[in-house]
């Protein structure tokens, strides 16, 4: 297997790759001119794989939260604290986890062979025991505690839990207090093993590096290791309803003015690939064109002391699931949503016009290309939509190509009322 | 282990003035786009603090090239949806007003216009050239913005971990310019008009000293023209900062206790440094920081969060300018006399100069790397320059490093010694007495 080269000439950038005997893919993207080299080593593994089966092994069900704890755990060794030896080699590093992916990555400006090394035998390498487990839960119980009384985190996932009846996606990402404390070193171990195989993981590497140096490094490390090799994972998820789990979710939390999140829900199976990713853009055109602040819908709501700079809107999606965030900070939560239903009826019928269209597009395209000068935003958007089946080089030819038509098509397909949710923060809730 | 040393490029900015107006250009080809910063400083003082934080809202909502705010946005977009916001804040003593925009450089999109200019112009038109209504700003963006920074004032409290810092800053500067809140006082809002608006608003930019940056493919050469065009105002001559901030002793420490429906308990202290960014002993103050909380590697998360399971978060932060240093934790809200009794451990350690080989290396790598990592973001390379505008210190990255490696464990142990802790703010719930 020889390094590939994926020259990407529209935006002057030219992307490595190359898939290791074992599994594991890694990608390089050199960056002339930066001091900063950044990495992050990824598993497609998150809050929302809590079902699953090996090919040839037996079912498993496991606690929420476990994917979350997991990646707590893994920066302890035998040695003593992973941080510790990132710092002493001059590099920041760090892990999140999300519904379906954990990422641990580091930055650095010097020692980058080293480092990456680190960070690779680190994630190989787990050491769990009953005593390391059980002090992770108070740390991360005051992690759940501190999410617990942020009224933004409270106002978006409540909006998940209100849409979704059965996907795991309406489920808290660390867990809760209860959930946690069934975790088990045992059950750590099992999903280390089927989720952390080099044929579910990917490295990505981005700056001022030489590519041929930095795959000859990567090869040897894993040649250097024994993995069996593993089927495939299947991950098994409760068939969805289409209807939202409720129309409304309120929590009470001290808050100035109320938080007014909503969006609606779409049904069954999405798309994948190339489908998903014309999908995911039409409408963040779509919503762009409807409620950027450069939009009359915006700037009537504004006016009308309905909204602040708090508002926004996002859709997200991914294989199993589509659903379309908007909202903010807000006097009257009912008659904001009432008239952002009201003039996106309008729009439906009258459709998005082809000036619109065009700024909301170039818009998009901006702000793409500005963060290609962002080493973090390009690892993790690359390894994002690597996930979800789509090349991140796809998506400035997609945003190009995409047509007035398509987004308007989006526009009556999207906003169907009956699957609305709405989800409320306020002081006064009862 | 010693680090590898990358070697670092050369930032040099170009310097011109026009009209007052310091101007200050990196050229650079290693951005994809031109980032510009409009820096505009004034002391920071209870009766001007609220106008001026008003000021930026107003400007944003219109040009007189772009009355509409919608036209106004919607040159944004047809920019290439071009980055243009503010931020308002505090430095030392000063309260700073801080334009930013940035834009695609030219060779990735296929239009004509050519984009350095056009920005030039847009952000020059909307901080010199307002929308006007019979001299003074508009009054329905007066009125909306008052009521929109009104809403963000009240706001304040719903980010439990913000609130308890801002507090504890404001209980441990009760006396000083810096107790108040860079975005002002609801107080203060009510009596502002249109028109007086529009006076403060001509006062502080005549008054004010105001620095333009731009990084990206261009030069000072080519900048300066556009400046003199389109930021149509002039600057008094001579101005600059007042530089170092007055610094207080410490008689006793001030514990404050405040109650709210919370879940979790916040710890935050503040600390005096007697340090600020253009002093000599500025590397000590980062090194101690660094050791103390600045990383997952400090006494703070080491000792707090993985030896006893107290906390997520557990760190200390330096506010160079202001020579304060602040330490923040979210814990059991029973937990509060074992978290403070095994951070003021930490105090205690770092005065008696327990600080081991490892722990000086450690912190000194993560420091130079983070230096050497802000000269890969056009904004980061600007904000240290400013730094140095700020202090009038002449600071250099390399230099900094250099001074970062110098450091000992007697010399952080002198710094300690220093270090007085001055106010400890703990937000509890409603349960129990306070």
């Amino acid at each position: 297997m020889a390094l590939q080269m994926l020259p990407h000439e529209h935006v002057k950038e030219t992307l490595y790759t190359e898939t290791l005997p074992n599994g594991l893919t890694v990608f390089i993207l050199p960056k002339q001119g930066f001091q900063k080299t950044y990495a992050t080593f990824s598993t497609r593994y998150g809050s929302v794989d809590n079902h699953f089966q090996v090919e040839g092994g037996e079912r498993k069900k496991v606690p929420d939260g476990i994917a979350h704890f997991l990646e707590h755990k893994m920066f302890e060794e035998p040695t003593g604290d992973i941080f510790s030896v990132f710092a002493s080699q001059g590099a920041s590093a760090n892990a999140y986890t999300s519904f379906d992916r954990t990422v641990y990555l580091f930055s650095a400006t010097g020692q980058i062979e080293d480092n990456l090394r680190t960070l690779i035998d680190f994630v190989q390498n787990p050491y769990f025991t009953d005593a390391n487990v059980e002090k992770e839960k108070g740390i991360i119980g005051q992690e759940i505690k501190m999410y617990q009384d942020n009224a933004d985190w409270r106002s978006y996932y409540g909006l998940i839990e209100a849409m979704y009846q059965k996907h795991p996606v309406h489920i808290d990402i660390a867990g809760t207090i209860e959930s946690i404390s069934q975790i088990s070193k045992e059950m750590l171990y099992d999903c280390y093993r089927t989720f952390y195989h080099p044929s579910n993981m990917m490295l990505f590497i981005v700056g001022g590096v030489d590519p041929q140096r930095i795959i000859d490094i990567v090869r040897e490390n894993q040649a250097a290791k024994t993995f069996q090799p593993q089927g495939q994972i299947h991950r098994f998820f409760e068939p969805e309803p289409m209807e939202v789990r409720a129309s409304l979710k309120l929590t009470k939390l001290p808050v100035s003015l109320p938080k007014c999140l909503f969006g609606c829900k779409e049904p069954g199976q999405t798309a994948a690939g190339r489908e998903l990713l014309r999908k995911e853009l039409s409408m963040k055109v779509l919503l762009d064109a409807l409620l950027s602040p450069s939009s009359a819908i915006y700037q009537s709501l504004y006016d009308e002391k309905l909204i602040s700079d708090s508002f926004g809107s996002e859709y997200n999606i991914s294989e199993q699931y589509a659903f379309s965030v908007m909202g903010g900070d807000t006097r009257d939560p009912e008659l904001l949503v009432a008239r952002v239903k009201e003039e996106i009826d309008k729009a439906k019928a009258s459709g998005i016009q082809a000036a619109e269209f065009e700024r909301s597009r170039k818009k998009k395209i901006g702000a793409y290309l500005r963060m290609l000068n962002s080493p973090e935003a390009i690892a993790g958007e690359f390894t994002k939509y690597r996930f979800k089946g789509v090349d991140f080089f796809d998506i400035l030819p997609a945003y190009e190509s995409l047509t007035l038509e398509e987004v308007n098509e989006q526009l009556r397909r999207h906003f169907d009322w009956s699957r609305l949710a709405v989800s409320v923060v306020r002081s006064d809730a009862e | 282990m010693k680090g590898v040393v990358v070697s670092l490029k050369e930032t040099r900015f170009e310097r011109g003035t026009v009209r007052n107006m310091r101007v200050h250009v990196l050229p650079t080809k290693q951005f994809k786009t031109f980032a510009f910063s409009v820096y505009i400083g004034s002391p920071l003082k209870e009766e001007t603090v609220t106008p001026t934080a008003l000021t930026p809202f107003v400007l944003r909502r219109g040009s007189r090239a772009y009355p509409e705010t919608r036209r106004f946005r919607e040159r944004l977009d047809d920019l290439y949806g071009a980055g243009f916001g503010f931020d308002v804040y505090k430095r030392g003593d000063a309260q700073i007003v801080q334009f930013r925009m940035d834009v695609i450089h030219d060779d990735f999109v296929s239009g004509h216009e050519p984009l350095l200019a056009s920005s030039l112009k847009f952000i020059g038109e909307a901080l010199t050239d307002p929308a006007l209504e019979n001299g003074a700003f508009l009054p329905k963006y007066v009125d909306s913005e008052k009521d929109n920074l009104k809403k963000r004032l009240e706001a304040i409290v719903n980010d439990k971990i913000r609130y308890a810092a801002e507090r504890c800053i404001e209980e441990m500067c009760r006396n000083e310019p810096y107790r108040l809140h860079p975005l002002g006082s609801i107080k203060a809002l009510g009596a502002i008009t249109p028109e007086s608006l529009h006076a403060s608003y001509r006062q502080w930019l005549q008054s004010s000293p105001i620095d333009i940056y731009v990084v990206g493919d261009t030069s000072l050469e080519q900048v300066l023209p556009f400046v003199d065009r389109w930021f149509q105002t002039e600057g008094a001559p001579g101005i600059g900062y007042a530089g170092k901030t007055q610094h207080r002793a410490v008689e006793q420490v001030n514990e404050v206790i405040e109650q709210m429906d919370v879940g979790q308990g916040k710890l935050n202290m503040g600390l005096r440094t007697y340090t600020t960014y253009a002093d000599e002993a500025y590397p000590a103050a980062l090194m101690y920081n660094g050791i103390l909380g600045g990383f997952p590697h400090s006494k703070l998360f080491v000792n707090v969060r993985e030896k006893a399971s107290l906390a997520y978060y557990a760190s200390s932060r330096l506010d160079g300018h202001k020579g304060i240093m602040t330490i923040q934790s979210g814990i059991e809200i029973g937990n509060y006399e074992k978290a403070s009794a095994i951070i003021k451990e930490q105090l205690l350690a770092m005065e008696q100069g327990q600080i081991s080989d490892i722990e000086l290396q450690q912190t000194k790598a993560m420091i130079a790397g983070h230096l050497r990592e802000l000269q890969d973001s056009a904004f980061e390379l600007i904000a240290f320059d400013f730094n140095n505008v700020l202090s009038g210190a002449e600071r250099t990255v390399p230099a900094l490093i250099d001074g970062i490696e110098r450091i000992g464990v007697e010399q952080i142990r002198r710094f300690a010694q220093q270090v007085k802790l001055d106010t400890v703010y703990f937000l509890r719930d409603r349960k129990g007495g306070a």
